[in-house]
């Protein structure tokens, strides 16, 4: 290949080159490593990297998490986490810095913004950050692509024996105990927590011996203001239920655009629960004792924080 | 007869293999003939194995029929490995024909059992698929969870039949140590399965939106893990699967293969449209795999069976295809073949 002169710009010779490959009969993957020459270095490897991939040259662990393709999301929800809601948290350092921990906050709307940036948190702010995993109402599942980007994430379906294995493979899992009823929060319900469940996710930390993080997230419950639903849309979708907001159905995909609210994430001080032993996961009273206290805990952070916050949105 | 059957023994084991003119059972087979721990090896089949095989016993008949009862009666085995449960029927068999064989012919064989003396050990080589594909299932299912959903597909009910019926005979021979092995699908170059047909086509029909997790076992593990099972016999169900998962878009595109996505309510026609053209349809089963994918613990098969797979599930991709299918296709009686040197 003979070097002509030199491109214009960056652009313009790699398209070239890419051009000229195609010309020759080469792959698509090939084509792109012999175009990339004449980009700059971090185009270079950020396209390699691409080509790479397009080749089945990444990773999954054994749950689908793909660390590379949630890196890329990670421009984006930084974006969210400092302009669009200008998230403060606190207490980060009570997350265990290694072992299986369980992450307990309280939720609501479909999607899953609040667990983003409680990964947002640990992964900027923690000495020792890693990837916290989620648990996922079993919906989320059946749809095409909202499973591949859950699953690709960290979001695993909602079942205890997934969470016992995380929990024993010494990561961090965050749950909503508030489960559908938290989803389907009506606004005026904002922060008010609904009932945990059955304390499932007592069971699971302590037949682990996992200790318990509570997590207050005050901001979260104005994204989406719901202030009523279509139970006709929901059966026809299979959905738990439809929600209609201000802007959504009515702008249709851009009422997916979460409003600018101002966000507090408050992660408390872990409730130890291996002192219990297993075999107490069997004591229904302890179950609904514990949960009840970090139902409290949370409930009380998000008074506090709701007030430290003042206005919502300036 | 008075066995001396005073723990297992070290050596000397006379075992019987059904289904041996599979690819899979004729390896067995090959594994065993070079194992001095087995002094007999024999094999049940309907045909000859394909391949010439040492000092292998072949007993040409059909566990269909209630003939292999009298073929098997007085034998001693002290194991035996079946071997013959069809994941999917073959080209032209119709789909009763194949519960026939997975069925009946399980019943038919247990039957025989009764008669064989010495017996000792039972390993069968099931399926995982027992466990289905599930949207929002556990991640990794371990043995007890069999029947957490409804049996689903005909595949799936056949085995759960052929599952209960093992789990009766040992309860009505304690004696016998009775080993269902749930395998994932195998995947290997000396293999035709519906996994590598699937990998072999030149462009791959996926679910449009979906990218499951998928799970196999190499071709070497599945046939290690079966001797494993005979030498170290566990009671009831054990996984077999190589650890790991890999996403079947990864797999496709380490298979460097082109997909066609599909959308969910148009696969199964599209797919099966292929039939005209001599491509076999994709299976209930297999396609519900290729939607929600299905993963399984391996515990057991470490700890219990001691038997740890070589090759992960991404290896046996990998190792499918860098060495490459090496399975030719299956001569075809009826039509004399069109220039055999053609195939370099």
């Amino acid at each position: 290949m003979s070097a002509s002169e030199p491109p214009p710009n960056p652009a313009v010779g790699f398209l070239r080159g890419l051009r000229r490959a195609l010309d020759r009969g080469v792959d698509l993957p090939e084509a792109f490593a012999s175009g990339v020459a004449a980009l700059p270095r971090d185009a270079r490897h950020a396209v390699r990297r691409a080509a790479g991939r397009l080749e089945g040259d990444y990773n999954e662990d054994e749950w689908g998490f793909d660390e590379e393709f949630t890196e890329t999301l990670f421009p984006l929800l930084e974006f969210m986490y400092d302009r669009w809601w200008r998230v403060q948290s606190n207490g980060v350092e009570n997350v265990p810095g290694h072992g299986g921990a369980l992450l307990v906050a309280n939720h609501a709307g479909v999607l899953p913004w609040d667990a983003t940036m409680m990964s947002v948190a640990l992964m900027r702010e923690h000495p020792l950050p890693r990837y916290p995993r989620f648990l996922v109402l079993d919906w989320a599942w059946q749809l095409p692509w909202s499973s591949v980007v859950m699953r690709k994430a960290g979001g695993v379906a909602a079942s205890p024996y997934n969470a016992m294995r995380l929990l024993d493979q010494d990561h961090l899992v965050a749950v909503f105990p508030e489960g559908a009823k938290g989803t389907g929060k009506a606004y005026r319900d904002r922060y008010r927590l609904q009932r945990f469940g059955r304390g499932g996710f007592v069971e699971m930390a302590l037949r682990t011996g996992a200790p318990i993080v509570p997590v207050a997230v005050v901001g979260s419950e104005e994204i989406y203001p719901k202030i009523g639903e279509a139970r006709t849309l929901a059966r026809l979708t299979g959905a738990p239920y439809f929600p209609i907001t201000p802007t959504f159905p009515l702008l249709g995909p851009l009422g997916a655009v979460p409003l600018p609210s101002k966000w507090r994430i408050e992660f408390c001080p872990p409730i130890d629960t291996s002192r219990y032993g297993a075999d107490a996961a069997g004591d229904r009273t302890l179950l609904l004792e514990i949960s009840e206290q970090v139902r409290d805990t949370i409930q009380q952070k998000l008074y506090e924080n709701l007030v430290q916050r003042g206005s919502a949105f300036v | 007869m008075p066995a001396g059957r005073s723990g297992r023994r070290d050596a000397g084991r006379r075992v019987l293999i059904t289904g041996v003119s599979t690819r899979l059972g004729t390896q067995l087979a090959r594994r065993l003939e070079a194992d001095p721990y087995f002094s007999h090896v024999a094999g049940v089949d309907t045909r000859p194995p394909r391949a010439t095989l040492g000092r292998l016993e072949f007993i040409e008949a059909d566990i269909r029929q209630p003939s292999v009862m009298s073929r098997l009666a007085g034998t001693r085995f002290d194991a035996l490995v079946h071997n013959n449960i069809l994941r999917q029927p073959w080209p032209g068999m119709s789909p009763g024909a194949a519960h026939d064989t997975n069925v009946i012919g399980s019943l038919q064989l247990l039957a025989a059992c009764e008669r064989i003396e010495d017996l000792e050990t039972i390993v069968v080589r099931g399926s995982a698929g027992i466990y289905g594909s599930e949207p929002a299932a556990p991640q990794f299912f371990t043995e007890e969870m069999a029947r957490l959903y409804p049996l689903r597909t005909r595949f799936q009910r056949d085995v759960g039949e052929i599952e209960d019926y093992f789990a009766t005979f040992s309860h009505r021979h304690p004696s016998v140590t009775c080993t269902m092995l749930r395998y994932q699908p195998a995947v290997g170059p000396a293999l035709d399965t519906q996994v590598t047909r699937y990998l072999g086509q030149a462009v791959v029909p996926t679910f449009l939106g979906y990218d499951p997790r998928l799970q196999f076992v190499h071709e070497s593990d599945a046939v290690e893990a079966l001797v494993a099972a005979v030498k170290h016999p566990v009671a009831g169900a054990v996984n077999v699967a190589g650890p790991g998962t890999i996403g079947l878009t990864r797999a496709i595109r380490l298979a460097r293969k082109r997909t066609l996505p599909i959308p969910a309510p148009l696969f199964g026609t599209t797919t099966g449209a292929g039939r005209r053209l001599g491509v076999r349809p994709l299976s209930p089963d297999f396609q519900r795999l290729l939607q929600y994918g299905r993963a399984v613990d391996i515990t057991r098969l470490t700890e219990e069976v001691g038997y740890r797979p070589r090759y992960s599930t991404v290896e046996a991709v990998r190792d499918y295809v860098d060495r490459g299918s090496t399975v030719q296709p299956p001569p075809r009686p009826a039509r004399p073949r069109p220039r055999p040197a053609a195939r370099a």
